[in-house]
């Protein structure tokens, strides 16, 4: 595999985003595969940002640890981001910093980015596309691509500002064809001209549902999840669907569970808050089983917390949040490719079983930008239509039927002869409210047997990412976008020769007990790596399956390092070797 | 189906679990005879409610109905009516579920104009709670929760969804169950969102807001004249303290969510409408 890794640093609204956008942009149609992650500042102006873009010639799913080439437009920018270069790195930096003490000897490049923008160009903000000049030059970047691409961005504005660009680039160009050396190896590796969509976690989660047959969506803006309401309000109404603002996060899920029992494939999207507002209503989408979709993408909390951080402590809220015994499906992605695949699966598993799915991303995969293949949209399993066959009982409708199979007949309003009730209280087969002790627990488990069916349902024969195969000393079990880390991890830790192997369940709730029993059973020990303080994934495990486990917890509002994963698992597979020695005695 | 033109066809059966001498079975009785009057298929009939015991009313009318949680019976109908439009939604419930817990979506509901009819049952007090006061229970009003008197002033429910913006507004009085028929009646028709008050007793607890001797010596029908269209005129009608004004107070029709809807698709696809194919193209 050869991969590189580019990070750009410096204040938010000097164009880092674009400048890593255009460059992931033309390595997807060069065939390449990337990842990239960015940081955003709390402020709606100012403060420091970066972007940073892994490229490979492979599928990867995450975005680099340290940096083959680094570009700092300040001064604070540069000491910060300094260290995560490569000790045979290149720095570009802004002619007017000043370069920490450091024991690292990359390749420094000054290049006066901003006097070239003023004086050559007459305008700062053209700083960027100065700078995506440079690093054409430097990084092999083919010329024609980066112009292409700049007429197709100005397409819709006037030529002036098309050239005035081209201007920009030409500067930036010049002045490193003049200046900077081409290093021979350094660079972007070679694509197979494979055209690969890019887009966000956020983007693909709309994308998806609107493959999947979103009609109604209904949301409240929050970060990290508002790009999915503001694709699909711009894109949706094209496929016949309606998006609503609502006032709050309760209306957007009372709005969806009044639009999906009218019939209609509905959805919301929201953060850790909007759950929590969320959860009395889906207790009652859990009831009234009717199906749902609701996506959180999660940020730092408790409360408003970080809300521009990443974190995964919204595990347990998903799996049990709401009063009684509520169920629902919960599931995870790892990557931007399984956001659009497993958001369409949530809208199929939601209308078989008539419950609420969650599915659970955070900000990091939110916001990150990967490469897709084309196909993904056209593989979303549709859902069947909801049945009201065999709901007919002494003249009325059964909604709540009991029988062998616990998903009942449903009809949708307008349905000749089925009129009936749906409720939030306990209720009989007709949905007649009924709080006998009988009525509840026989509805209680026809509801949880819904749950118990889902392992079998081969629409999830998919359900794991596994990394590695067969037994071994140390098993690793992630959720959600901490996989990324951990496949780098795991490939770390056996180039260093410890026996590793990790899995992620992309099915939460139910837990997919056959595959992960499977797992445990050809591991010696269970390590937890995810993003929260108490260890949620590993409280899930332990309780459900008794297994002891050791737990790598991060709360720092940034997705792990696959280095803190590897010095975890070289400490448990040490841990079992010193058990082992006990044991066996040791030699001499 | 042969035509459903008697009030019992609308009637599922279930018999009402209110108190005896409650308001509400007159305006259940007015409810059914104006789904009658209209010839509303009880299979296009969406009852959505909240929590309360004017929010029982689904289970006992032949629809399809929907039984919510506290205070969401405007958004769930909001939601039914955005996915089906050929649907007639009616939304019912309580002056709490509607001014408490939920008098954060009644604004957003009627500034949207979601073409369905909210009927909002107002007798001043939580009945199923046991005699606790609500948004409409009057200032100094002594209850289980204000033993020594209200400390706050009561909502006027009508007067609210005028300046909301609801663009049919009107009141009506659950003992004058023919004129209260009519208002319901015409709330349907109205294209858009119709808000109808109905002043009602509870016969276990308030006596003295909503008493029906109180209400009859107060009561004035909104006059002939009266300008549905100038919001001031019905303001000044439903905030009027010397009487209880029965009737229309504001009518005004303008484009529905759904006509928005429509408006946003047009614009949207500029006539050419998209695939997934085309969409997943964009990120090329």
């Amino acid at each position: 595999m050869h991969d590189f890794t580019l990070r750009i640093a410096g204040e938010s609204g000097e164009g880092v985003i674009t400048i890593g956008e255009t460059v992931a942009r033309i390595a997807a149609r060069e065939g390449l595969h990337l990842v990239t992650f960015r940081t955003f500042p709390a402020e709606i102006k100012g403060g420091p940002c970066m972007m940073q873009l892994r490229l490979s010639d492979e599928q990867i799913s995450y975005h680099g640890e340290k940096v083959d080439c680094l570009v700092a437009l300040n001064q604070y920018a540069l000491e910060e981001n300094l260290p995560d270069l490569k000790n045979n790195g290149t720095l570009l930096c802004e002619a007017e910093c000043d370069l920490p003490e450091s024991d690292l000897a990359p390749t420094i490049h000054k290049v006066p980015f901003e006097r070239i923008a003023v004086r050559e160009i007459g305008s700062r903000i053209s700083k960027n596309i100065v700078v995506l000049g440079v690093l054409s030059h430097l990084l092999g970047i083919p010329r024609k691509s980066v112009e292409d691409f700049l007429a197709e961005k100005f397409a819709k504005k006037s030529k002036a500002i098309l050239e005035h660009n081209l201007r920009a680039l030409e500067n930036g160009i010049g002045f490193a064809e003049a200046h900077i050396e081409k290093r021979s190896g350094f660079g972007f590796p070679a694509g197979d001209k494979e055209r690969r969509l890019l887009m966000t976690g956020n983007e693909a989660i709309a994308l998806g549902a609107a493959a999947a047959g979103l009609k109604c969506f209904f949301g409240y803006p929050i970060t990290p999840a508002s790009e999915i309401m503001e694709w699909l309000a711009v894109h949706l109404p094209k496929l016949g669907g309606k998006v609503l603002q609502t006032e709050d996060e309760i209306s957007a899920i009372s709005a969806v569970a009044g639009a999906s029992w009218a019939g209609e494939k509905a959805m919301t999207a929201t953060s850790g808050p909007g759950v929590s507002l969320m959860s009395e209503a889906l207790g009652l989408l859990s009831i009234a089983e009717i199906p749902a979709v609701i996506v959180d993408s999660q940020r730092g909390g408790p409360s408003t917390g970080m809300p521009t951080k990443t974190e995964q402590s919204d595990l347990l809220l998903a799996v049990y949040g709401s009063h009684g015994d509520a169920p629902r499906i919960v599931i995870a992605p790892t990557s931007v490719a399984d956001c659009i695949t497993m958001t369409g699966l949530a809208f199929y598993l939601a209308e078989k079983y008539q419950m609420p799915v969650i599915v659970l991303v955070d900000q990091a995969l939110s916001a990150r930008v990967e490469t897709v293949n084309p196909g993904l949209v056209k593989n979303i399993p549709l859902a069947a239509a909801r049945l009201s066959s065999g709901g007919e009982r002494d003249g009325a409708f059964a909604r709540y039927r009991l029988a062998d199979n616990p998903v009942s007949p449903a009809a949708i309003p307008g349905t000749e002869g089925c009129e009936h009730m749906v409720t939030g209280m306990e209720h009989d087969e007709f949905g007649n409210f009924a709080c006998d002790e009988e009525t509840h627990t026989v509805m209680t488990v026809k509801r949880f047997r819904k749950l118990a069916a889902i392992e079998d349902d081969p629409a999830l024969e998919d359900s794991c990412l596994y990394i590695g195969q067969g037994p071994a000393d140390v098993g690793v079990v992630t959720w959600g976008s901490s996989s990324g880390p951990v496949e780098e991890a795991i490939r770390e830790a056996r180039r260093l020769g410890i026996s590793a192997r990790a899995i992620a369940p992309k099915i939460l709730n139910p837990l997919p007990h056959g595959k992960l029993k499977k797992f445990f059973a050809e591991v010696k020990c269970v390590v937890v790596p995810e993003l929260n303080f108490v260890g949620q994934l590993a409280a899930l495990l332990r309780s459900t399956y008794r297994i002891p486990t050791i737990g790598l917890t991060k709360i720092k509002g940034v997705p792990l390092e696959p280095a803190e994963i590897v010095e975890k698992i070289i400490e448990a597979a040490n841990g079992l070797h010193a058990r082992s020695e006990q044991r066996n005695g040791t030699a001499g | 189906m042969e035509q459903q033109d008697r009030f019992c066809d609308y009637l599922s059966g279930v018999n009402p679990v209110w108190c005896p001498g409650c308001g509400y079975y007159g305006i259940l009785g007015a409810l059914v005879e104006a789904f009658a009057d209209l010839n509303l298929p009880t299979k296009e009939l969406a009852l959505i409610s909240g929590i309360g015991c004017s929010s029982r009313l689904p289970y006992f009318v032949k629809a399809y109905g929907f039984h919510g949680i506290h205070g969401r019976a405007l958004p769930i109908a909001q939601g039914v009516k955005t996915a089906r439009p050929d649907l007639t939604v009616v939304a019912v419930g309580g002056d709490g579920d509607g001014l408490a817990i939920g008098g954060g979506h009644f604004p957003h509901v009627a500034r949207n104009n979601v073409d369905l009819t909210y009927i909002m049952f107002n007798n001043a007090i939580y009945g199923m709670t046991k005699g606790q006061f609500s948004p409409t229970t009057t200032l100094f009003s002594s209850t289980k929760t204000s033993p020594f008197g209200l400390p706050g002033d009561a909502l006027n429910p009508s007067a609210l969804a005028i300046i909301y913006g609801a663009s049919f507004v009107a009141r009506g009085f659950s003992v004058k169950k023919e004129h209260l028929k009519d208002l319901i009646t015409q709330g349907i028709r109205h294209p858009g969102f119709a808000f109808i008050e109905i002043l009602t007793s509870c016969s276990a607890f308030n006596t003295t807001d909503m008493n029906v001797a109180r209400i009859l010596h107060a009561l004035d029908y909104v006059p002939a004249g009266h300008d549905a269209e100038d919001p001031i005129a019905a303001l000044r009608l439903a905030g009027d303290d010397s009487k209880i004004h029965l009737g229309v107070l504001r009518r005004k029709p303008r484009p529905t969510l759904e006509e928005s809807f429509q408006n946003i698709r047009e614009k949207a696809t500029h006539g050419k409408p998209a695939t997934i194919e085309t969409l997943a193209r964009q990120f090329a």
